[in-house]
């Protein structure tokens, strides 16, 4: 109690605490992505690192709660200015949520097929892996600064990881190879591009306005429609 | 997405505020004082006669609740019942009751605020029973020391002892600047009004008007401003008590309620979190509990300028208010039934909406409307 007394003089910012909250979940999103694709691709034993995915996805859900309480309290004592703020907040923590789930479910899927990826889609996975992760460290950056140029770029490059995956997914399905791990790459592939879309909604609430967030910014023809 | 940390000029524009602030806290009790002097300007017997019509201290009741329902706040109620009390308008015994009134008709605010979840049953359901546990406890209280108030006057006598106590302090013996500037601020008022030419009795009524308008928008203003400069802080305290004790709500609501100078503003807070689900009756019940002692805070103020019997009005609200709280707030089982009263409400109103209507209405209008035209024709009021 009387530590509390003595902190109510501190000017306490409601925003800049949820921010930080969410950045943190940024962080643990992409150590639970990496952690369960080192798995998926043979890299770490998964009985090792089960422990550590699940207790982060469990914080990862618990500060996203967290933030959604602070949020209507946010919007109680800060009236009605704070509620496109807090909207957007809203639905990027969604996002950085979502992250964890998609980590989980590459989790499951080297549960489920114990065999490693091998040759050119394992070497293409590890390099997909390690955009996804540097991408994701640099969401997290790019976030806290507002810096709406760095934001761009790394939209092009999400976008290009997207493309990427979407790419490989249709050669998977059309080509008819691979009949044991098919099914495993592709859903990889589909899991890696979520991961990539949820950090590419983050980014889009840095220069979109607020209903547009998740969508990409028209291209020049269009602004000037 | 950042909210920007506070910029030089956003902090100039709190310091104005703050500025603005004690301006409007002047303004405040020049409308105090300027209420005492509408009342002298009246004439003693016609203010006698019109005093008298509120003799009964059922009636007294009544008309508290009826005009904090009116203006929607207690705070304005108490600060003109303190003003009208320290020129001798109206008696003690009267007071009394009418400032017990004042406290409950404060609670119909948060109830109307709860009504905008109407649309979403469960919503609907928490944030009823979160508004309407703050009108039950109020009730209670009321119920239950209004009688004992009367049989034994222990809230006056606890008034007119702590005020012999405080009063020298206040200003009644020692010089007092303050009062000193706010009698010669009302004094210019006065005559600026009656240099219009106004003269008896509608000079009286033109003073009562600017005054009561006075205390109003001054109130209002302050709210608004310490709301917009205690937004941080009262962000921070409500996120504080999530699931914390209750003592540490009860100080909660008295600060947040002392900062923003109107219990309903913090009480009608809460409303969203419940309707969110976010916070539970029994965690914010504290917060209301404290809400009523802080909002005490204004008349003490306008006490200020109100002399020896303004301050034991004062004094009886605070009274009231500390006396309410040790009755019922330490005990659980006591202090389960506004809880349960205000849950059983809720259901009752999710399943008919009906029973929203009758309440409101039967609680805030009609009874207190009763208790005035019943006791004016037996002539008792």
């Amino acid at each position: 109690m009387f530590k509390w007394i003595t902190s109510v003089g501190e000017n306490v910012h409601g925003m800049e605490r949820m921010c930080a909250a969410f950045g943190q979940m940024l962080d643990e999103g992409r150590h639970v992505f990496v952690t369960a694709a080192n798995a998926y691709l043979g890299g770490t034993d998964i009985e090792v690192i089960r422990q550590d995915l699940f207790d982060t996805d469990k914080r990862i859900n618990h500060t996203e709660q967290q933030i959604r309480r602070e949020i209507v309290i946010h919007t109680t004592s800060h009236g009605v200015n704070s509620v496109p703020q807090c909207l957007v907040l809203m639905s990027i923590a969604k996002d950085a949520e979502r992250v964890g789930d998609y980590a989980k479910n590459i989790f499951d899927l080297a549960e489920l097929n114990p065999k490693a990826p091998t040759g050119k889609f394992k070497e293409d996975l590890i390099s997909l892996k390690d955009r996804i992760s540097t991408l994701m460290v640099a969401c997290r950056e790019v976030f806290d600064l507002q810096d709406e140029k760095a934001a761009r770029e790394l939209i092009a490059e999400a976008k290009s990881i997207e493309d990427h995956c979407d790419h490989k997914i249709s050669q998977l399905v059309s080509e008819g190879k691979n009949r044991e791990l098919g099914v495993s790459y592709a859903l990889a592939y589909r899991y890696f591009k979520r991961v990539t879309s949820h950090s590419f909604n983050v980014l889009t609430s840095i220069v979109q306005p607020l209903d547009k967030l998740d969508f990409s910014e028209p291209g020049p023809e269009s602004r000037a429609g | 997405m950042n909210e920007p940390i506070q910029s030089p000029n956003l902090r100039w524009l709190n310091r104005l505020r703050l500025v603005l602030v004690l301006l409007l806290l002047f303004l405040f009790l020049v409308a105090i004082e300027l209420l005492g002097s509408s009342f002298k300007a009246i004439g003693k017997d016609t203010a006698e006669q019109l005093v008298a019509s509120v003799t009964n201290p059922f009636a007294g009741l009544s008309v508290g609740i009826l005009a904090t329902v009116l203006v929607q706040s207690s705070s304005v109620t108490t600060a003109t019942i303190v003003g009208l009390v320290g020129s001798g308008q109206i008696p003690l015994s009267i007071a009394v009751p009418m400032v017990m009134g004042a406290n409950v008709g404060t609670t119909i605010t948060n109830t109307l605020v709860s009504l905008g979840h109407i649309t979403r049953a469960d919503e609907f359901r928490r944030a009823f029973a979160g508004a309407t546990v703050h009108d039950f406890f109020n009730l209670i209280a009321v119920a239950v020391l209004f009688p004992l108030e009367l049989a034994t006057g222990f809230l006056r006598r606890s008034a007119v002892f702590m005020a012999a106590w405080l009063q020298p302090g206040m200003g009644g013996k020692l010089p007092n600047p303050l009062k000193d500037a706010v009698k010669a601020v009302s004094k210019q008022v006065v005559g600026g009004v009656e240099s219009t030419g106004i003269q008896g009795g509608w000079l009286a009524l033109a003073l009562f008007v600017i005054a009561l308008a006075m205390i109003v928008v001054a109130l209002m203003l302050i709210t608004k401003n310490m709301r917009v400069l205690m937004a941080h802080r009262i962000e921070g305290m409500l996120n504080d008590v999530l699931g914390r004790s209750g003592l540490l709500g009860l100080l909660i609501g008295i600060i947040i309620t002392v900062s923003v100078q109107s219990s309903s503003i913090t009480t009608s807070l809460l409303i969203p979190m419940f309707g969110s689900g976010i916070l539970q009756l029994e965690g914010a019940f504290p917060i209301m509990i404290g809400a009523n002692i802080g909002t005490t805070i204004t008349a003490l103020m306008a006490a200020m300028v109100a002399g020896e019997a303004g301050l034991i009005v004062a004094l009886v609200h605070l009274n009231f208010n500390l006396t309410a709280t040790l009755c019922f707030f330490p005990f659980r089982r006591i202090r389960n039934v506004p809880i349960i009263c205000a849950r059983g409400l809720a259901d009752m109103a999710v399943k008919n909406r009906m029973w929203v209507v009758a309440y409101v209405g039967v609680v805030f209008v009609v009874i207190p409307a009763l208790g005035i035209l019943v006791f004016r024709w037996i002539g008792l009021t």
